[in-house]
């Protein structure tokens, strides 16, 4: 079968299942709302926004959780991973706080951040700022390991000092890993903020989805997940195309 | 500058002392009364919590309990996904019609968070134990998924060509060629989906359960009891360690060629 007619069929399919179950009656608008309510449901949250706010609005509030915290974490992560990438000793210190950092599951300090620092903007955006930190440290110190030491060397025998090398040889040849250690990054923050909205939120996206949910809106919930994935496909591109302008050489 | 991490006893020695340094300051800003212990529990006042909850438990559960719920549910959900992500992947890889039909599904659910759709799992599931496995398992199974197929396509097809010409059927050259040449893509798929699914699962146990490591440390802060909190959070850190470095050593005993290529 050609693929195209392959996918094609299997949307198809996908569509006519969804109006089935739902225009017929096989399920409840409650778990699975018809198509055209979700239509509604987006016309709605667009005019009248949701719970004294716009749509734009917690959109708005939810971006800027994510930027402040990814990029106050993977500046200092970065700048924390070339000293580890560069200095072995800075690395044997710092190692063993970021390989726990890593992979604690975020969340699990949440509630002490709420603790110290309340339960609004602070708490957040510290949050994401730990969550995006270790992801960085540890893409730049494996960017840095990575620059092939005959270049180094090549460069110590023409006479180059050390900060020229850094700045002029590794840092440059390190910039793909650290491209790609801030799209790991802000993919892990992005679903941490989602996550901590809707355990600790007043506004934003998650926190919109959480309560429609717990309002049995569902048609509300559908919307904001669409939203979500949305969201994040176009945060993935954002930083896909940055790297392609900054790291024009990458591949070639 | 390419060395390999090292693990030389220079290297273990000054990340000791950092971690008995770290812990100094810590145990020094409780003991001086500089933040009150209602905010921070010092390193001994967590031991105390620890050695407690081992004899006493922790609010009609036991740590043994707790551990092995958050644990349990965590590789459910994941052995589930790798059981039905892995072969749908390969099968994904070999098949153009496949990949066409199936693709475009999991790439929407791949950089969805699983938190967003957490709302809708409890509505049609309930509030218990399978709707957690159901999102662990959603979302680990695009990650997988994909890495297998990537995994089948990164295949030197120069190999297969080979393969086939001294003779092979399309059995033998799936077993000895494909299936070989995509496990270590296959593996770095599954260490970002069991990391993914152990965040995940703290999250959901905070959101909506009555046991686990995540419940604790939410059921903790809400009556202060900071010692419990830091003790849970350290426990979460030492199981996502154990976790990642345990698939690393699978992956390294069974693609011993890794590197070598």
């Amino acid at each position: 079968m050609r693929p195209s007619i392959a996918r094609y069929i299997s949307i198809s399919l996908l569509i006519l299942g969804w109006l089935w179950l739902t225009l017929g009656g096989y399920v409840s608008d409650l778990f699975l709302p018809p198509p055209n309510q979700l239509y509604d449901a987006l016309i709605e949250l667009l005019n009248e926004g949701y719970k004294s706010r716009t749509l734009w609005e917690h959109i708005a509030s939810s971006l800027f959780r994510v930027l402040a915290g990814f990029g106050s974490g993977a500046i200092l992560g970065t700048a924390i991973g070339l000293y580890m990438g560069y200095f072995r000793n800075i690395n044997s210190i710092f190692a063993p706080f970021i390989e726990f950092l890593r992979p604690l599951p975020q969340l699990a300090y949440l509630v002490l951040l709420i603790i110290w620092l309340g339960i609004g903007e602070s708490s957040k955006v510290t949050l994401l700022f730990l969550a995006a930190l270790p992801v960085s440290a540890v893409a730049a110190r494996d960017g840095v390991r990575n620059v092939s030491a005959i270049r180094i060397r090549v460069a110590e025998s023409l006479g180059a000092s050390r900060a020229q090398i850094f700045m002029r040889l590794i840092f440059p040849s390190a910039l793909a890993e650290i491209f790609t250690g801030a799209r790991l990054a802000v993919g892990i923050v992005y679903g941490t903020l989602i996550a901590s909205e809707i355990i600790a939120g007043t506004n934003g996206i998650g926190w919109m989805i959480f309560d429609s949910g717990r309002f049995l809106r569902s048609d509300f919930v559908f919307v904001g997940i669409f939203i979500v994935g949305f969201m994040g496909i176009a945060l993935d591109r954002i930083l896909l195309v940055v790297e392609k302008r900054v790291v024009h050489w990458a591949g070639k | 500058m390419s060395r390999i991490p090292g693990n030389d006893i220079q290297s273990i020695l000054l990340g000791g002392l950092a971690i008995l340094f770290g812990l100094t300051i810590w145990q020094l800003i409780g003991s001086l009364g500089l933040v009150s212990p209602q905010l921070l529990a010092t390193p001994s006042d967590v031991w105390l919590a620890f050695v407690d909850i081992i004899h006493n438990g922790y609010r009609e559960t036991t740590l043994t309990e707790n551990i092995l719920a958050t644990l349990g549910r965590s590789l459910a959900g994941f052995i589930a996904a790798t059981i039905l992500g892995v072969p749908l992947g390969l099968w994904m890889g070999r098949s153009l019609a496949t990949e066409a039909a199936v693709d475009y599904i999991i790439q929407f659910f791949r950089p969805l968070p699983p938190l967003s759709y957490l709302v809708l799992l409890i509505l049609w599931f309930g509030a218990g134990d399978f709707s957690k496995v159901m999102l662990l398992f959603l979302g680990a199974f695009p990650t997988i998924t994909t890495a297998a197929m990537a995994g089948v396509r990164q295949v030197d097809s120069r190999r297969i060509n080979a393969a086939y010409s001294l003779g092979a059927n399309e059995r033998q050259v799936f077993l000895f060629v494909i299936l070989p040449g995509s496990l270590s893509m296959i593996f770095t798929g599954l260490r970002i989906a069991l990391a993914a699914a152990f965040s995940s699962v703290v999250a959901a146990e905070l959101m909506a359960a009555s046991n686990g490591l995540g419940w604790m440390v939410f059921s903790a802060s809400r009556f202060l009891r900071n010692d419990v909190i830091l003790l849970g959070i350290i426990l979460l850190g030492i199981f996502g360690m154990a976790l990642s470095r345990s698939l690393v050593i699978i992956d390294h005993h069974f693609i011993h060629w890794r590197g070598k290529d």
